[in-house]
This record gives structure tokens, sequence and C-alpha cells, in this order.
């Protein structure tokens, strides 16, 4: 080996080492570091299968049932929905027809009392006027019954008076008057025109 | 402080737990920590779906099952027939596997001492990878395969341009299955991180009381307070980052299959 070769090769290996020195330690902590970035297999597998089983049951055996479900729960809702909309309608004309109803009744039942109350007043007016009638024919047949129990008792009393001033004249006379009838005719005509001077 | 000089060690270590440790086998055929709880949260939801199918009546009663019809409709309204449009319920099932896969993984991995099955980008780069598949499989049969590939570029551009526009739509396609695995992934392994460092500043802080009872430790430890109800706050963030992130993939898979039969459609 000569000198120059000699001079190359520990210039080489001092550069070598000069340069190696830091290059091994920063290769170190920049391999640790990129390491964290390549995937293990370790990890890789497993995570392709875990993924794959989840993938199967979801696609093939969980979701279909639970989409299902929900697809029927939103179709009932929306069902159940118009149902409700269909029904508030269906009560709402009801109320309205019942009301029209109500109101037509309250308006029967108020032309019913009214006429009622009509039939009432004409059934009491007649039953008023019938009774004054009647009252009026009791009081009139009163008053004739009346007159003629006076005119009754006027025409006995008359004949009583007469007879008693006949026999009264003929005690202070003393002696029977004469011509009986005639006097006692007398006292009669003149009782009857007081009378009718009282009646006056 | 001496706390703090400690604090890079720490997360360095919590970075560490992080990365893919094999619980059976090794990292190229076996399971990782995040791949069991991966299976853990496959099997929770399993049982979810049984359990949801058995109590889903004609009138939904209780929480649980008004719950997750909340989700599926929400599936349903938003991604399916917000984006998808009129083919939602073709695409429906493959949608609604991807939210809920994502969810029920974002959400088991949120619960102290359990990891997300989305946290390591092989799990996520699974799921891009069917993402990926459906779209170009659902463009191909709408349009034929020379036809979707043809269709990549838009129309009414002219030849050279075209060619051009073809090459960046071609590459962009492809950027989709990557863009899509890292999203998920960084945003849960991030969001874990800042979580595990909060716990960490709220543990450190509180250790020395818990060593010694004395009034200078105590008030050495009220940081701790303020760590620890920044930790709440970012747990509540991340229970939504995990909701979002399940919606973002499912929503950008969606425009994807949208797009892809869009274009048939318009030829």
């Amino acid at each position: 080996m000569n000198l120059s070769s000699q001079k190359s090769a520990i210039a080489l290996s001092a550069s070598a080492a000069a340069l190696l020195m830091p290059v091994s330690a920063f290769a170190e902590d920049g391999a640790a570091g990129a390491d964290i970035l390549i995937p293990k297999m370790a990890e890789f597998i497993p995570a392709l299968i875990a993924f794959l089983i989840i993938w199967i049951v979801l696609a093939k055996v969980a979701l279909p049932g639970i989409m299902k479900t929900m697809e029927e729960r939103g179709k009932k809702i929306e069902e159940s929905l118009d149902e409700a909309e269909k029904t508030k309608q269906e009560a709402i004309a009801k109320r309205a027809e019942s009301d029209s109803i109500v109101t037509d009744a309250r308006r029967q039942a108020a032309d019913i009392v009214l006429e009622a109350r009509k039939d009432a007043e004409s059934e009491r007016a007649r039953i008023i006027e019938a009774a004054h009638k009647e009252a009026e024919e009791i009081i009139a047949k009163a008053h004739t019954t009346v007159e003629d129990e006076r005119k009754s008792i006027y025409a006995g009393a008359a004949s009583s008076i007469a007879d008693l001033s006949v026999a009264v004249a003929t005690k202070i006379v003393g002696e029977a008057l004469e011509d009986d009838a005639e006097q006692k005719k007398l006292i009669e005509r003149y009782i009857q025109e007081a009378g009718s001077l009282n009646a006056d | 402080m001496e706390i703090f000089e400690k604090l890079p060690d720490e997360i360095n270590h919590l970075v560490s737990e992080f990365s893919s440790t094999p619980v059976v086998g090794d990292l190229s055929c076996g399971i990782t920590q995040y791949s069991f709880w991966l299976i853990v949260s496959t099997i929770v939801l399993l049982i979810v779906l049984t359990v949801f199918k058995k109590k889903q009546t004609l009138v939904p009663k209780g929480f649980f099952v008004n719950g997750f019809e909340y989700i599926i409709e929400y599936v349903e309204n938003d991604i399916g027939k917000g984006v998808v449009g009129e083919n939602w319920k073709k695409h429906f099932p493959f949608l609604c596997s991807l939210f809920l896969f994502i969810l029920i993984n974002n959400m088991i991995g949120l619960i102290p001492g359990m990891k997300p099955g989305t946290g390591a980008i092989g799990s996520t780069a699974a799921l891009a990878i069917f993402a990926f598949v459906y779209f170009i499989y659902y463009g191909c049969k709408a349009h034929g395969v020379i036809g979707y590939i043809k269709s990549l570029a838009p129309q009414g551009v002219s030849f050279p341009m075209n060619v051009l526009v073809w090459v960046v739509e071609l590459f962009s396609t492809f950027l989709r299955l990557i863009t899509l695995a890292v999203r998920l992934f960084c945003n849960m392994f991030a969001g874990h991180v800042v979580m595990g460092s909060f716990a960490i500043m709220a543990s450190m802080f509180m250790q020395p009381l818990l060593q010694q009872v004395s009034a200078a430790h105590a008030v050495g430890a009220l940081p701790s307070l303020a760590w620890l109800a920044i930790l709440i706050l970012i747990y509540a963030i991340e229970l939504v980052v995990g909701a979002i992130q399940a919606y973002v993939f499912t929503v950008l898979t969606a425009v994807y299959v949208s797009e892809a039969e869009e274009v048939a459609e318009e030829e």
C-alpha cells in the first residue's frame, strides 16, 4: 500500500467516522420517527379482518333489520299523522254539523216556547173572558133573583103593612071602617107610591 | 426546576410506550397492543349491535336505543343522503360500518388504560385501503376501467395540459390513500400523547407531596391542579376529536365515492 493510498484511506475513514456519528445518532431518531408511520402487518391484518367482519355483519345481518324497523316506523308515523289529520277534519265537520243541529234545536225550542207562550196567553185570555162572562151572568142572575126577592118581599110587606094599618086605624077609630077592602086598596096604593119614591 | 428537567425523559418514555409492541408473536405476524384493543372494540361493537337489534322496537325506548338510532340516522342523513345523494342506500352499509368502527375504536381508546385501535398506522391503513378499493371499484363499475382512468382528467382541458392534469389527478387519487390513513392515525396518536404528557405533569408535581406531606410540598403540588384541569379539558376535546375523525374519514370516503360515480353520470 503506497502512501497516497494510505492517506486516502485514512481520510476516507476519518470523514466516514465524522459523518457516521451524527448520522447514526440522527438515523436512530429518524428511524424511530419514521417507524411510527410504517404499517405493521400485526396491526394491518387484524384491522382488515375486523373491519371486514363488521362490514359483513352490518350489511347482511344488522342494517337490513334496523333500517326496516326505522322505515316501518317512519311509514307508521306518516300514516298516523294522516289518520289524525283525517280524524281531525272529520271531527271538525261533525262539530259543525252538531253545531248546526244544536242551533236548529235551540231555534225550534225557542219557537215552541214562543208558541206555547202564545197559546197559554190566548188560553188565559179565553179563560179570563169566560170567567168574566160567567161572573157577569152569575151577577146578573143574582141581581134578577135579588130583584124578584125584593119585589116579593116588598109585595108581602106592603100587604102586611096595609093589613096592619087597617087594623090600627080600626083600633083608633074604634069601629070598623066601612068598606075595608076599599081602605086597604088605598093604603096599598100609598105604600106603592112611597116605595117607588124610595126606589128612585 | 428539577421537575422540568425530568420532563423530556418522561415524555420520550411516554412516546416510546406508544410505539407498537407485540403482545402475541412479532410485528409482522402477531398482535400488538393496538390490535388487541382493536379486536376488543370490534367485539364490543358486535355486542352493541346484537343488543341494539334485540332491543329495537317500532316505538324506540330508552337512551341506548334512541342514542344508537340517532347515530345511524345521522350517518344516513348527513353522510348518506347529504354527501352521496340518490345512490346512498347502496353505499350506506359501508359508510355506516366505517363510521361505527372508527368511532368505537376512538372511544374505547379514551378509556384510561386502553388504547385506540385507530392509534396505529397499520389499522388506519387497512381502513384507508378498504375505502380506496371501494371507491375505485365503484368508479370502474359505473364507468368501466379505462373510462374511469380517463375520467381522472377533467373534461374541457386541451391536449397538452390534460395529460399533465391527469398525472396530477392520478397522483392525488393515490395520495388519498395515504392522507386518509395518516390523518386518522396522527389525530389519535397526537391526542393521546398530549393527554399522556399532561397526565405525567400532573403526577410529577404531585409526587413530592405523596412521598412526604409538608406545606412546601403542598404548595409545590398546586400546579398539578392546573395540569389536571387542562387534562380534563383535553379529554373532553379528545372525545369530540374522536367523533369528528370518524365523521371526517367517512365523509371523505363518501365524497370520493360520489365523485367516482358522478364522473360516470356526466358521460
